[in-house]
């Protein structure tokens, strides 16, 4: 009995390598000797510069080979002009290795450059910086101003929009439903703007190699799944936790909306620290009107338990904080493909975060979506949002 | 079990973040320890542990084209009587459009050539003489063999096509006098011509000219990745040759340039001259000077002949004015020497 159990076992097991095999053997035949076969076409060399910043007196400016074959860096220009330059380590790259060229150039403030590098069989490839800004330095006092700057487009936004729990209590449940449906109109809109945001980032600023809107899309799904997965073991377990199943969610909505938060803050940060705006009273004012609906929805389901103040205000900065953190890593350490990663988690948290509030709706209402309350809560969160947005 | 498989969608979401990570951090790892200096013209240097990459101040390996052999190179052909006293001059050309040619410091780009090089042989004749040029097409597309100057219409070079491995041979009375130039007229005539089929071809007057240290100067340029602007300008293909080489000429001697504008895709260039004013002779066709003058400008196919004699020892620029050009590498320098006081002035140009 167990002989055949365990037999049955190493068939089951063979029975689940033998494609895999083959499929080695294939991968193998193609690299060796049926490497001729494949051998037509033209490889076309590619890099591409991922970043460039401003020193003393120089231009730094990060180069990857994003193509399929290996390409040597031979020449740089500022403006269509060529320049002397030094390369470090050296030009030759092989593919996805990076180089540091760096040219020796009296640049000005706020003034628009053409990056061009020329590889060795002529071809030229070029970046335009809107504005050149002398890269960030990371200093006492700028870690303070991401941090001032994180806390009034993330916490202070958030905690105000708080503030509507005691008007949503009050209300009837139809009412409810209109907030919660709100709710996921507004989170609805956010995914769609970070979702639209890193495939902007991936078309400006990543090589056509990291398929960017797939990467978007897959880390979107994963992100996505991750969450909903160990999302639904928190509400099961919301009783042994001692937290109520409302808090359990929106525990989980604060939590999505913080990871969208983080995107934000990493935009702010790396639009300032790679200089490509002013960071204007405005803009600042436009980002807190944006995020203070982001408060209320995480009110909304809060507002079915009792008023629990300290867990209000820890949802608020669970929420809110990640901007600050945001802007220290955009600022200081920016890279397109980090901030690409994080706003798809930031997407695929919020789709998350609409998944159980929906289910939380059809729970507590009579097993319906389309009531009233709820398709009117919906558009009217996509309408706030995107007014608000005009001002960002 | 259900633990395990949560550990399990951890990991894989960790493993393919960390992967990801691993492709866009992936750092600078050798380090050399030898420091380098990059001083650049306009005086900004910087300390480095890597490569330099610097076609204005090249000092690495000769590239494949030698612009010192080629500036006072002139072919005057096989030479011989013909009965009625008139001279007979044969030339070969030889037209290959597979030659990678290093045209800039670590820049290969599929030139096209006559003779194996572009610009092709400099061909000198006197007004006059019987010039019979062979042609050999040995590239894989059409080519011909255009000359400037007055023949016959089969003998222009633009309707009768020489194919791969085809010949042809050109004959015809050289004239007028004056700076000429050849080329191939196959369409897109644009393209044979921007990626390297012309040379120079100088009809000396009968008379002759004054003696002078003369020298070719073909104002050209190279589109190396096919967008329609020039990549790199030069005088005689490489570009800033002639600034980390200087020409060297001598103090109070004649000094005639043959200057030819082959440039493609820019409808104009231009000449201009430090220190100094020359005499200009457009097409070289006159006898009489049309300017005294530092600065000249060329349309396409433009050419004429300047001379001039330096006054003051010393290091001299010429270059287009136009200032992309040279900035994308037409510029270079006449170093200027006393000969009679060579010792003191070699001592005064080291310091």
């Amino acid at each position: 009995m167990e002989l055949s159990n365990n037999s049955s076992k190493g068939k089951l097991f063979i029975s689940g390598i033998i494609p895999f095999a083959f499929l080695v053997i294939l991968i193998l035949y193609i690299f060796g000797p049926g490497s001729d076969l494949l051998d037509f076409g033209i490889p076309l060399p590619e890099i591409t510069i991922e970043k460039v910043d401003f020193v003393d007196s120089e231009i730094q400016v990060t180069v990857r080979n994003t193509g399929p074959i290996p390409v040597e860096v031979v020449m740089a220009d500022v403006n269509d002009r060529i320049r002397a330059a030094a390369v470090e380590p050296d030009g030759f790259l092989e593919r996805f290795e990076t180089t540091l060229v760096r040219i020796p150039y009296e640049w000005n403030l706020a003034q628009p450059y053409i990056i061009g590098i020329t590889i060795e069989d002529g071809t030229r490839f070029e970046k335009e910086i809107e504005a050149a800004a002398p890269a960030l330095e990371p200093s006492f006092d700028l870690v303070i101003f991401f941090a001032v700057i994180g806390t009034y487009v993330g916490i202070i936004p958030v905690m105000i929009g708080l503030l509507w729990l005691p008007f949503i209590k009050r209300i009837s449940k139809q009412k409810y439903h209109f907030f919660l449906a709100l709710t996921i109109g507004l989170l609805f809109f956010l995914a769609i703007d970070s979702i639209e945001e890193a495939i902007d980032v991936s078309d400006e600023s990543l090589a056509g190699i990291f398929n960017g809107t797939l990467l978007v899309a897959t880390v979107i799904v994963l992100s996505f799944l991750g969450l909903y997965y160990f999302g639904d073991k928190l509400v099961k377990k919301a009783d042994s936790l001692k937290i109520t199943k409302p808090v359990a969610i929106a525990l989980m909505i604060s939590i999505g909306i913080g990871i969208h938060n983080f995107g934000e803050g990493l935009a702010i940060g790396a639009a300032i620290g790679i200089g490509s705006i002013a960071f204007s009273t405005f803009l600042i004012v436009g980002f807190a009107l944006h995020n203070t609906t982001e408060g209320i929805a995480i009110a909304a389901p809060m507002s079915r338990g009792k008023l629990m103040l300290g867990k209000l205000a820890a949802m608020g900065l669970i929420a809110g904080s990640p901007a600050i953190f945001g802007a220290w890593v955009g600022g200081f350490v920016y890279s397109p493909f980090t901030s690409v990663i994080f706003l798809a988690i930031g997407a695929g948290a919020i789709f998350q975060v609409i998944v159980v509030i929906m289910k939380w709706i059809r729970e507590e209402g009579d097993k319906n979506l389309s009531s009233a309350a709820v398709v009117s809560g919906f558009a009217v969160g996509m309408l706030v949002m995107y007014l608000t947005s005009i001002l960002v | 079990m259900k633990k395990t498989r949560s550990n399990a969608v951890i990991l894989i979401i960790a493993l393919i973040i960390g992967l990801s990570m691993i492709v866009v951090f992936s750092t600078l790892s050798e380090v050399e320890l030898e420091q380098k200096t990059l001083v650049t013209p306009s005086g900004a240097l910087i300390q480095t542990t890597g490569e330099i990459i610097n076609p204005i101040d090249y000092s690495g390996e000769p590239l494949d084209f030698d612009p010192d052999s080629f500036l006072r190179d002139f072919n005057y052909g096989k030479v011989s009587q013909l009965s009625d006293g008139t001279t007979l001059r044969e030339f070969t050309l030889i037209a290959e459009d597979d030659k990678i040619m290093e045209i800039s410091p670590g820049v290969f780009f599929n030139v096209w050539t006559y003779n194996g090089a572009t610009p092709g042989p400099t061909i000198r004749v006197t007004e006059g003489d019987l010039i019979r040029v062979k042609f050999i097409n040995n590239g894989e597309k059409s080519h011909t063999v255009h000359f400037h100057g007055t023949h016959p219409a089969e003998m222009d070079g633009v309707f009768e096509n020489v194919g791969p491995g085809g010949k042809f041979t050109y004959e015809f009375v050289a004239g007028p006098a004056g700076v000429h130039l050849y080329h191939c007229h196959v369409a897109p005539v644009e393209e044979h011509v921007s990626r390297g089929l012309y040379g120079a071809f100088i009809i000396d007057p009968k008379e002759g000219r004054e003696p002078a240290d003369e020298m070719v100067m073909i104002l050209n340029g190279f589109d190396t990745d096919f967008d329609t602007e020039n990549n790199f300008y030069a005088v005689n293909t490489i570009p800033f040759y002639h600034l980390y080489k200087p020409i060297e000429i001598d103090l109070h001697k004649l000094v005639r340039l043959y200057v030819i504008n082959i440039l493609e895709f820019d409808p104009i260039n231009n000449f201009h001259l430090h220190g100094n004013m020359f005499n200009y002779y457009p097409i070289g066709t006159q006898s009489e000077p049309s300017s005294f003058t530092d600065i000249v400008t060329l349309s396409q196919g433009d050419r004429g002949i300047i001379e001039f004699e330096y006054k003051y020892p010393g290091k001299y620029l010429f270059h287009a004015h136009k200032v992309e050009f040279s900035e994308k590498g037409w510029v270079g320098i006449f170093l200027v020497k006393d000969n009679q006081e060579k010792n003191i002035q070699e001592i005064k140009y080291g310091t």
